[in-house]
């Protein structure tokens, strides 16, 4: 499958921003090079703060640049800004609402594949979702990335970006809309089941849509884009029609897109929803695919999940 | 103001922490008195600030780091007309606008949120870079404590802060070599504080952060320096002026009786 970079996505859309308004500044934890961003700062050279490899610190500054006026974003891997900046991001900018983004890379097992259990998060969307305040966007490609970013600069407050390893499968066709905090309907073939999908495993849920409509089970997938606000109303109309739903994410299974769809479930359309996502271990190096494959990602594992979720 | 004004009022604002404290049963009392003379240089000599446009942009701004000692901050601001002076026997509860640490929001003129230490000096970086991007010519105070310069974010931001060279941030640290759990000689190893500074670059000064004049001065020197920012180290008491509470840490945070707040008032020479 065609791969297309998510951060350069990103970056191309901040440029543009950059462009037109220029209180938009980057804080760089030495992210320069990891976030694309050569081609920023030879264009805005007073406009990216590089404050070296401390994630709290750039937190904090992009903190004390939206007070004063300033549209920082602090781009970093996603577990350096959500773990080690955590009460940084909580206690400095959600609480007081300042106008920061944030965008964490390596998200997911695939974002970090060979570089390890140190470098791969599958714990930013839970820690996020739990703060007050923090709007958390998951794209599934570069197309829904460059939009997203754009998306995301519309909004006065706090946002949180999960982009990739920069390897990610092209999914969507270009002109492909994204729409803050609203769930599209990728494909639908029929009520028989939903996929729920965020990220970078959008091909492999349409993959296994395909599979199972191969089998005689029709269903539908839809892209949880915004896990936070997560469009419930749509997550019900959804369930209340399927009555059974998978939901499917590269991310622990606690806490992130999937725990939303079974929290909106339990509310509003008790009925089974499996989780399908990372099982509460950590995983090890390996390449992106294979690693998908082993912990319980693979598209079989999407096919049956959804099996599993419509049987009684 | 005189510089005997100035430490009339340095005694009136302890005076006001006291009662606060009494009357609202809560709060940290002996970190407020060892920045009393900071906080009233600030804000009645040095800053230039507009109680009544509590957001102006171009206004100096102040970080409480040690966001504990706000009941101070507090009682100058009220004293300079951001808020009544009743909001004071409202702070901590449901209904006031005075947090238990400050909130930006919540209270007119409050810069930053702050309380949870080590963090001030990189919001003031963030501040101080935002407003010479700007254009806008002004200072940024940040109060810090010396225990809190135990937690590592501190130093992120002295390394980063020289690096960019921003002459409008100042940091004045409250060194009264007291913490929550004892001295911080004992419980690490902070001092020499200022050869830390110094070896990050900063212009750096050591002064008796009990005395206006010296205060005074100390942030005149650190305006004139414009290609860094500068750390000057108050050293101070905790508990300043209140012979009981002076240097004994059961005062961080307790509650003075009726009887403790009358000896008080009679040694902060009835400024009230």
């Amino acid at each position: 499958m065609k791969t297309k970079s998510t951060r350069e996505a990103a970056m191309r859309a901040i440029i543009e921003l950059a462009g037109q308004d220029e209180r938009i500044v980057i804080v760089s934890p030495d992210s320069l090079l990891a976030s694309r961003a050569v081609p920023f700062l030879e264009r805005f050279p007073d406009r990216l703060i590089e404050v070296g490899i401390a994630e709290q610190n750039a937190v904090l500054v992009a903190a004390g640049l939206a007070t004063t006026g300033m549209k920082p974003v602090v781009i970093s891997y996603a577990g350096f800004l959500t773990m080690r900046a955590c009460e940084q991001i909580r206690t400095f900018v959600a609480y007081p609402g300042l106008n920061v983004k944030f965008i964490g890379l390596n998200g997911g097992m695939l974002g970090g594949e060979r570089e390890g259990v140190t470098h791969q998060f599958y714990e930013d969307v839970g820690i996020l979702r739990s703060m007050p305040g923090v709007s958390v966007i998951t794209p599934a490609d570069a197309g829904q990335a460059y939009k997203a970013t754009k998306a995301m600069f519309m909004r006065e407050e706090p946002c949180y970006m999960r982009l990739g390893s920069g390897r990610e499968p092209e999914v969507f066709p270009d002109d492909t809309p994204f729409e803050f905090g609203k769930i599209r309907v990728v494909k639908h073939y029929g009520d028989d089941v939903a996929i729920f999908a965020s990220g970078f495993i959008m091909n492999r849920a349409i993959e296994a849509l395909e599979l199972l409509k191969a089998e005689g089970i029709n269903g539908l997938i839809a892209d949880v884009s915004t896990v936070k606000p997560i469009d419930s109303e749509t997550v019900t109309e959804i369930l209340k029609r399927t009555n059974c739903a998978v939901a499917v994410e590269d991310h622990n299974i606690y806490g992130g897109m999937s725990s939303a769809v079974s929290e909106i479930s339990s509310l509003y359309h008790p009925c089974r929803v499996i989780r399908l996502g990372l099982n509460d271990i950590y995983p090890r190096s390996g390449h992106a695919d294979e690693l998908l494959d082993a912990y319980g990602l693979s598209v079989q594992s999407i096919v049956d999940g959804a099996k599993k979720a419509m049987s009684k | 103001m005189t510089t005997k004004e100035l430490k009339q009022m340095a005694n009136r604002l302890r005076m006001d922490v006291v009662e606060t404290i009494h009357h609202v049963e809560d709060g940290h009392p002996g970190p407020c008195m060892s920045i009393a003379e900071i906080i009233t240089v600030l804000y009645f000599s040095e800053m230039n600030i507009r109680p009544e446009e509590p957001r102006w942009p171009l206004r100096d701004r102040c970080i409480l780091s040690k966001g504990h000692a706000c009941p101070i901050q507090y009682a100058a601001m009220a004293r300079k007309g951001y808020f009544d002076m009743d909001e004071l026997k409202k702070l901590r509860k449901l209904d006031g606008i005075l947090q238990g640490h400050p909130d930006m929001n919540k209270t007119p003129g409050i810069d930053s949120v702050s309380g949870s230490l080590g963090n001030g000096v990189g919001i003031g970086l963030g501040i101080a870079l935002g407003c010479r991007m700007q254009g806008i010519d002004n200072f940024v105070y940040v109060i810090i404590g010396d225990g809190e310069q135990q937690e590592g974010v501190v130093w992120e931001a002295a390394m980063a802060a020289a690096k960019h060279k921003v002459g409008n941030l100042i940091v004045l640290a409250d060194c009264n070599n007291n913490q929550s759990g004892g001295k911080v000689t004992e419980l690490s190893s902070l001092y020499p504080a200022s050869e830390k500074w110094s070896s990050f670059q900063w212009h750096v000064q050591e002064i008796d952060g009990h005395d206006v004049e010296a205060i005074k001065n100390a942030i005149a020197n650190a305006k004139a320096v414009t290609d860094r920012p500068s750390y000057i180290e108050c050293r101070t008491i905790k508990g300043k002026n209140i012979p009981y509470m002076e240097n004994n840490n059961a005062w961080h945070k307790r509650v003075p009786t009726k009887e403790e707040v009358e000896i008080a008032r009679k040694y902060l020479g009835g400024a009230v």
